[in-house]
């Protein structure tokens, strides 16, 4: 009995935690062309969230059923998530790395909150159902009972990072976007513009912020305090698993989804975030490059 | 090919280029040599956009390109083998190479197929680079990474190449060896810009030279009327 | 003396009207608000310390806040115990926990340092509402605000408690700055390597910044618990770190002054939104300085366009939107942002950043005049060069993974010499030097000074063992000054424990400092360049500058890592002659060099290693002429004759 209980949480949180894993993948990639990731990440998945509500909302979903206009909508987000990516690197992040400063840390927190603010204006202050084509009612599998919806959050994350790891590895983009990480200056003689290609991570990273943001919405709800929480496991996977290895995000994703369920059943819900950020703390003291990460050497 | 005129140059306050100027024609190697510090790196730097000049003119195949950014300037036709080499340490040598040619193949498929003749070509020059084409680039020894960035500087299939120290830090059976490449590629029509600290081996195989002293050309003439003059000999080749 | 007069005048006088303040003012609103003023001005002179000090964007000052002021509350309504009990338990808790946080936190940078106090953030708001046998949890804690030493505090009494202490911590953490504390905390900014290599401890330094600063937060979160006497978990949270954030940015970091103009800004703030007449004004206002400041920096081409534009385009949004927005108290935080952000990318150095170099330029006080410098024989005694052996290493290896930088080096350093090490790109020099200082952990072996066994793998602690060194791509303290560069490594001068320099008793030894430091830079050729800031200083003289700052820690063995590297030959042969005034007072060296002139010229013995070992030692005469050496790094001595065009290829 109490296996079941243990077994069914852990599996419905590891399901959760791959949201946690794709955010922090995010963080990969703008991590690997620039050093840089962006405070406001969390923002970035609500306002893309509340977004793709007003497009499903759009009145289509009457006429041509919920199903197509939801296929409709995700590419929408996805577009609107990385035009967003992009205003975090133009307006927050280049200035900043052009001066070689950190004040991109800032910049990036201060645009979060500001998207905060104006979606906060624009949808409200309540958090609101997001329709979906998925059912809710959870299927059997050897006495676990699983949700659809969160079946769906699995193939979405491990789609879209399968689908980047793809274009990473197999174009030659994705081999100029190794080459940007491995050696900035180098990377520009060979032609290939160093400023783009960090555009195009923060572009990348802001889909899949938003994707992370359609994915959970059916079982979160909308509000402008979504990702408030969720932001932060991302960043204690991220720093986990050290900020270069995608394959890493996965299994600390997974597991920190499982320990916090686990943590709020046994301790309480109001504890459900405390694994992760003594997770994260520890990390940082122990290993500071992560546990998949590569150790650097310091150079004088 | 390449004219730069009046170049100024340097780091934040400190001015490390002051007022050089250079030619090199079409299908000629021409050789800079001068002490450490003298400036010949940044000349380089300079020239394929790693800084910005802040005065001065360079022109490369007729095109003003000071003020672009590197990127710019390589896909204009310049490729810059750079000091120290950085090859793309994770990256494998053919994916090295691969992204030498990065301006004129496609982004995304196909472009392996596209850029065969030039890996075939490159493969001949250096066939120690196709035995290792899956390797990454860092685990080459420090003479075979010269290689790969040469060949990575000529998979572009530039205009005018720069090769900063090409036998930095090499052994002299290795830097013989780049030199003896160096050779062949003059033979085979290259245009080329070296920057050496082996005056000795640079003049050998250059058509034409200049010697920088303290950010600009302090002498300029064939190496053989370099090899008479008395202030080179002294300073770079006794 | 006039420039400490003009400073400790203004302070006297404002400090003086907001003690007189209560004295006219009978509204409890303004007093409130002045109140708040100075506990925010505690709170943002802790938070300088990290943000200003350390250059690092600190997340976690808002949970110290909270922290404290729940301590203080629980002082008084748990434990029953009165007001100064109480903010002494605050400041307590905000020191213990910042040392505690910081001691894992402060071995990161930049964003993952970001991302810890973040995380100590939300978790203590976590425990705050979780623990509600304690606190109360979301309901909140309601405490009273018992008397001090038996006086009842009315609201006029409480404002001039607090502005006492914002007095006593200003006057503290003034001293504090002004001395070998400050100058640490700005030199480890600009290098933190250097800082360890100059035996100045750069952890325990962070370390303590961090917890001190804490410490303030929480006394300001006692004083923030009497205030309100009424605590919630949700009241410290990311927006008020934020608010926190903006305060310093704005005022100005590294900067007293600021933290005091921070403080003003956050509690003018929520009166400024509540008003509509005086949010346009204000944003007018902002939008025109903006703009001025934008075209300025576009003319004089001081900026780049974007530096010069967003700020402009940010308040344009903060005005059109004020015009259309029906309250603007809905969009505080968007109005906060917009704020910060023209500020961070416009004004980096802040509003008393951008007042102090305009004062500066209005006022022209002259820096102190310096002290005569001290006797070089004093600062630096001549020693005797008996050759006997100083440093000895035994069969030391260093492994890179599978590459073996370093491979079995044994040898001598003796004392009173200059030991050349020399070698091709990458044949381990480096390594060695960065394993005798400390930097690299050896992977097997021994280094010994003096015979004694040299620490392992800690810059700091082998600094303090004796070994100086300076490094091949300069690492000086960009910011400060010739002299203050070499008064962060001076050895033996400062002495005053930290209760005498806060109490400002330890000036008498700051002049002593200065001579010293006076001399060394004088041994240089540089005493006329000692207010400098290095990174304005010529290539040349940084290069000299670093030799300087090393000898100031008076070391046994002095590295000098390619002290010619890059100079030009004038230069050089000056480098060359100040290496050799050192080595006549009888300082040993070890010299890696690539000039294998300046090497035959300076050293006694030379090392030369190859792939890791050693090929050749000897005497550099004995050493050129080594065939090991001539092929592995020298090269073929040139032929005799080289005319008539390219000479055939060697095979």
């Amino acid at each position: 009995m109490n296996a079941a209980i243990i077994g069914q949480m852990a599996i419905s949180g590891a399901l959760m935690g791959l949201v946690y894993a794709l955010i922090a993948y995010g963080f990969q990639l703008t991590y690997a062309t620039s050093k840089s990731i962006n405070f406001g990440q969390g923002e970035l998945v609500m306002v893309s969230a509340f977004f793709s509500l007003t497009l499903t909302n759009l009145g289509l979903s009457q006429h041509w059923g919920l199903g197509l206009s939801y296929g409709l909508m995700v590419p929408g987000g996805l577009i609107f998530g990385a035009i967003m990516g992009l205003v975090v690197e133009r307006a927050g992040v280049r200035l900043a790395l052009e001066q070689k400063s950190e004040g991109w840390i800032l910049l990036s927190i201060i645009l979060g909150l500001f998207f905060f603010s104006a979606a906060e204006n624009i949808w409200g202050r309540d958090d609101r159902p997001f329709p979906t084509p998925i059912p809710e009612e959870p299927f059997h599998v050897l006495g676990l009972a699983i949700g659809p919806r969160e079946v769906a959050v699995a193939v979405g994350v491990l789609g879209i990072m399968g689908l980047i790891e793809l274009l990473k590895r197999k174009t030659l983009l994705g081999k100029a976007f190794e080459a940007v990480s491995a050696d900035r200056d180098a990377a520009e003689l060979m032609g290939i513009s160093a400023t783009r290609t960090v555009m195009l991570s923060y572009g990348l990273s802001g889909s899949v912020a938003a994707l992370a943001g359609i994915l959970v919405s059916p079982i979160t709800t909308v509000g402008p305090t979504m990702a408030s929480a969720i932001i932060l496991k991302a960043f204690s996977v991220a720093v986990v698993a050290g900020l270069d290895s995608g394959f890493g995000v996965v299994l600390v994703g997974m597991f920190l989804g499982a320990l916090e369920s686990l943590a709020s059943f046994y301790l309480g819900s109001g504890w459900r975030e405390a694994p992760g950020l003594v997770l994260l703390i520890l990390a940082l003291a122990l290993r500071p490059t992560g546990v998949f990460g590569k150790a650097t050497i310091r150079k004088v | 090919m390449l004219l730069v005129e009046d170049l100024h140059a340097g780091y934040g306050a400190s001015e490390v280029l002051t007022g050089t100027t250079l030619a090199v024609k079409p299908g000629t190697v021409v050789a800079l040599i001068g002490a450490n510090g003298a400036g010949k790196t940044t000349t380089m730097r300079a020239i394929s956009g790693g800084i910005h000049p802040t005065k001065g003119r360079v022109v490369l195949d007729g095109k003003e390109v000071q003020g672009l950014d590197a990127s710019a300037i390589a896909r204009l036709g310049l490729a810059h083998s750079p000091e120290g080499r950085k090859v793309f340490g994770p990256l494998s040598v053919e994916d090295n190479l691969l992204l030498g040619a990065y301006s004129r193949l496609p982004r995304f498929l196909g472009y392996r197929a596209k850029a065969s003749a030039d890996l075939d070509r490159v493969y001949d020059l250096f066939p120690k680079l196709r035995e290792r084409s899956g390797q990454a680039a860092g685990t080459l020894s420090g003479g075979e990474q010269q290689m790969l960035a040469i060949g990575r500087a000529l998979m572009a299939r530039p205009k005018v190449m720069l090769l900063d120290e090409p036998s930095m830090g090499l052994a002299p059976v290795i830097v013989q060896e780049v030199f003896r490449t160096i050779s062949r590629l003059k033979a085979e029509g290259i245009t080329l810009l070296l920057v050496e600290q082996f005056a000795k081996s640079a003049l050998e195989v250059a058509d034409y030279a200049y010697v920088m002293e303290r950010g600009r050309i302090a002498v300029e003439g064939t190496p053989a009327e370099l090899s008479r003059n008395e202030r080179v000999i002294a300073a770079y080749l006794g | 003396m006039k420039r400490i007069l003009l400073l400790r005048g203004a302070e006297l006088v404002v400090f003086g009207l907001l003690a007189m303040i209560p004295l006219w003012v009978v509204n409890p609103y303004a007093l409130g608000l002045l109140t708040l003023l100075a506990i925010y001005g505690i709170l943002l002179i802790g938070l300088d310390v990290t943000v200003g000090y350390l250059g690092q964007v600190n997340l976690a000052h808002v949970a110290f806040l909270g922290l404290g002021a729940y301590t203080a509350g629980l002082v008084v309504t748990k434990l029953g115990l009165g007001m100064a009990p109480a903010l002494l338990a605050a400041l307590a808790v905000g020191l213990l926990l910042g040392g505690l946080l910081a001691l894992p936190a402060l071995r990161l940078e930049g964003p993952q340092f970001a991302l810890a106090t973040l995380s100590f953030s939300a978790l203590s708001t976590t425990a705050l509402n979780e623990l509600e046998g304690l606190t109360g949890g979301a309901q909140g804690l309601s405490l009273n605000r018992p008397p001090i030493f038996g006086q009842v505090l009315t609201p006029p009494l409480f404002y001039w408690l607090c502005m006492a202490l914002l007095a006593v911590v200003w006057m503290l953490m003034r001293n504090l700055l002004a001395s070998q504390w400050g100058r640490a905390f700005e030199a480890l900014r600009d290098s933190p390597i250097a800082t360890d290599a100059m035996g100045v401890g750069t952890y325990r330094h962070k370390v303590a910044a961090f917890a001190l600063g804490s410490g303030l937060g929480g006394l300001a979160g006692g004083l923030y618990a009497f205030n309100f006497q009424y605590l919630q978990p949700q009241s410290f949270t990311y927006d008020l770190m934020i608010i926190l954030l903006l305060g310093v940015v704005l005022g100005g970091r590294k900067s007293l002054w600021g933290a005091f103009v921070g403080a003003s800004v956050i509690v003018l703030l929520p009166n400024l939104l509540s008003n509509r007449l005086l949010f346009q004004v204000f944003s007018g206002l902002g939008f025109a300085a903006a703009l001025a400041a934008g075209l300025q920096g576009l003319y004089k081409k001081t900026t780049r366009p974007f530096q010069a534009l967003a700020p402009v385009v940010a308040m344009g949004i903060l005005v059109v939107g004020g015009l259309f927005v029906p309250n603007t108290e809905d969009w505080r935080k968007a109005i906060f942002s917009l704020m910060l952000f023209s500020v961070v990318v416009g004004l980096p150095e802040g509003l008393m950043g951008f007042l102090a170099i305009f004062l500066a330029k209005l006022f022209r006080v002259p820096h102190a005049p310096l002290p005569e410098p001290a006797d070089i024989d004093a600062v630096l005694p001549l020693r005797p060069s008996d050759g006997t052996p100083l440093l000895v290493i035994d069969d030391l290896k260093r492994y890179f993974g599978g590459v073996k930088a370093v491979d079995g080096l044994t040898m001598t350093v003796r004392s009173g010499s200059i030991h050349g090490l020399i070698g091709p790109n990458g044949s381990g020099k480096s390594t060695v030097v960065n394993v005798i200082s400390g930097l690299y952990t050896p992977t097997d072996g021994t280094i010994a000074l003096r015979g004694v066994v040299l620490p392992s793998g800690s810059l700091f602690r082998v600094a303090q063992a004796g070994v100086a060194r300076t490094f091949q791509n300069l690492q000086l303290f960009g910011e400060l000054t010739a002299m203050e560069n070499i008064l962060v490594a001076l050895k033996g001068v400062y002495q005053s424990s930290l209760p005498m320099v806060l109490f400002g008793l330890a000036r008498g030894e700051e002049r002593r400092a200065q001579a010293e430091a006076l001399a060394l830079l004088e041994l240089i050729g540089l005493r006329d360049q000692a207010l400098t800031k290095a990174k304005d200083l010529t290539y040349g003289a940084q290069r000299f500058l670093e030799i300087a700052r090393a000898l100031a820690r008076k070391p046994d063995l002095l590295i000098l890592d390619e002290p010619a590297a890059g100079l030009a030959h004038p230069d050089m042969l000056q480098q060359i002659a100040i290496i050799q005034k050192i080595h006549q007072r009888g300082v040993s060296i070890i010299l890696i060099e690539h000039h294998m002139d300046v090497v035959s010229e300076l050293c006694d013995m030379v090392t030369v290693l190859d792939g890791g070992r050693i090929i050749a030692e000897g005497t550099p005469e004995e050493v050129k002429r080594h065939p090991k050496v001539v092929e592995a790094y020298l090269g073929q001595p040139p032929e005799p004759q080289l005319d008539g065009g390219p000479a055939p290829q060697p095979a």
